[in-house]
């Protein structure tokens, strides 16, 4: 009955064979513009977001007491590294320049050497500094060395361990909780925005390091040549091979030595940039010392 | 840094080619469905006319599309903001033009005067790669309609 009937509907119906009009089912949006706009916003939205929440944690990775750093168990931070035994001459400068930089009271500074080819040297919790073999033999003066040292316990001094490890926590916190993974198109762009957020920072605390150290450096020395001299060093280890600032931990060797050479104009101390050299003792150490493996 | 300049070249040749070959595509379809207007595809289930002097036989068209990295990039975005996936859309429509085209192409060949009862079918082809999904598949299959 059903299909008789549809039959009927069927062949009474008017047919047409209309040419049907392009775009129903497209959306006639710029893919071009689309991805600027949804790119740019996933972008600008996580920096703006993610650089403030690191700066709350910033304000508060200050307030936690260094000795709660200091209770971290030292083979957890220095762990299974090649750390050897220093030098009287390497502890004895570290801690004259210590003196010199007015640490807070129960910061202490503990010295480790290793013997790596790495031209490196880093600070990390609670206040253990690394020198590599392979920065120390590259140095000509002591005030270069002074201007390593001088750099990384200004680290240790503004809290900038602690700090960078808080902003770690904020930015990996704040990525699981979105529930990203890397290997999709917004996870890969969010873990990347947020990166060059936690950089910022990052580069922010050497330009704060080097000032201390090169103020450290006029007050033991009369002159800051020995950091001009280190970033000038830094510059022929990097050659031409220094990528974009914005992607990296240290600000680029020339902003530097820009930095380095304001802050000598501004404390207007001229005269005799005399060095002073590396003990005998020390350099013939550093040679005779017996490579890794 | 290597990496951007990598992701940044992935997505202009996705862009590039796609965009491309997308223009392509559409040009033919169009060039295409208007040869093959001269066979109507009708998705009722009972052949519009009551004759019976027509011999029936099921046709078929399949099309297998691929989406380009930057279409891709797109659609991920798409997934934390929401909101219509237009990069996706071009592409579906294409894919079922294209199977409708193939229906209409066998029909013709079969000397049929129509189609009717169109279906099409979707699959998205994702073999182990989880929400990554490359590339559908449209099928599109209906009864032709051959005079005798």
């Amino acid at each position: 009955m059903l299909t008789a009937l549809l039959s009927y509907l069927i062949k009474t119906m008017q047919y047409s064979n209309p040419k049907i009009p392009e775009g129903i089912n497209t959306s006639k949006i710029n893919p071009l513009k689309e991805f600027i706009v949804l790119a740019g916003g996933i972008i600008v939205t996580t920096i703006v977001v993610l650089g403030f929440l690191i700066m709350l944690v910033d304000f508060f990775a200050d307030k936690i007491p260094f000795s709660w750093e200091q209770n971290i168990p030292v083979s957890k931070i220095v762990g299974e590294s090649k750390a050897q035994a220093t030098p009287a001459y390497l502890q004895n400068l570290t801690q004259n320049i210590a003196q010199q930089m007015d640490l807070p009271e129960g910061m202490d500074i503990t010295l480790h050497y290793m013997n790596d080819d790495a031209v490196n040297a880093f600070a990390t919790l609670s206040g253990h500094i690394f020198l590599f073999k392979g920065l120390l033999i590259k140095i000509k003066s002591e005030d270069e060395l002074s201007m390593v040292i001088a750099h990384e316990i200004a680290h240790v001094k503004y809290r900038h361990p602690i700090r960078s490890l808080s902003h770690g926590a904020v930015v990996s916190i704040v990525l699981s909780l979105i529930g990203s993974s890397s290997s999709d198109a917004a996870g890969g762009l969010l873990g990347s925005s947020s990166m060059l957020t936690a950089l910022h920072f990052s580069r922010d605390y050497e330009y704060k390091s080097d000032q201390a150290a090169v103020n450290t450096l006029i007050k033991m020395y009369g002159h800051a040549q020995g950091a001009i001299d280190l970033f000038v060093l830094f510059k022929q280890e990097l050659q031409s091979s220094e990528p974009v600032e914005l992607f990296n931990t240290h600000p680029l060797t020339k902003n530097r030595i820009s930095q380095v050479s304001k802050i000598v104009k501004q404390s207007s101390v001229e005269g005799n940039k005399i060095l002073t050299p590396l003990p005998k003792e020390f350099t013939r150490w550093l040679k005779e010392i017996p490579n890794k493996d | 840094m290597i990496d951007l300049i990598i992701f940044m070249s992935l997505l202009a040749l996705g862009y590039g080619f796609g965009q491309y070959t997308e223009k392509k595509h559409y040009k033919s379809i169009k060039q295409r469905e208007l040869i093959l207007r001269s066979v109507p595809v009708i998705a009722s289930r009972i052949p519009p006319h009551g004759n019976p002097n027509f011999d029936s036989q099921l046709v078929s068209g399949s099309v297998v599309i691929s989406v380009d990295y930057f279409k891709r990039f797109i659609a991920g975005l798409r997934g934390l903001l929401g909101g219509r996936i237009t990069s996706y859309e071009s592409l579906l429509d294409r894919a079922r033009r294209e199977a409708i085209l193939r229906v209409k192409r066998e029909a013709k060949d079969l000397g049929a005067e129509m189609v009717f009862n169109i279906k099409l079918e979707t699959a998205s082809i994702h073999k182990g790669r989880g929400n990554a999904i490359g590339s559908v598949e449209v099928f599109a299959y209906g009864t032709a309609l051959i005079p005798n």
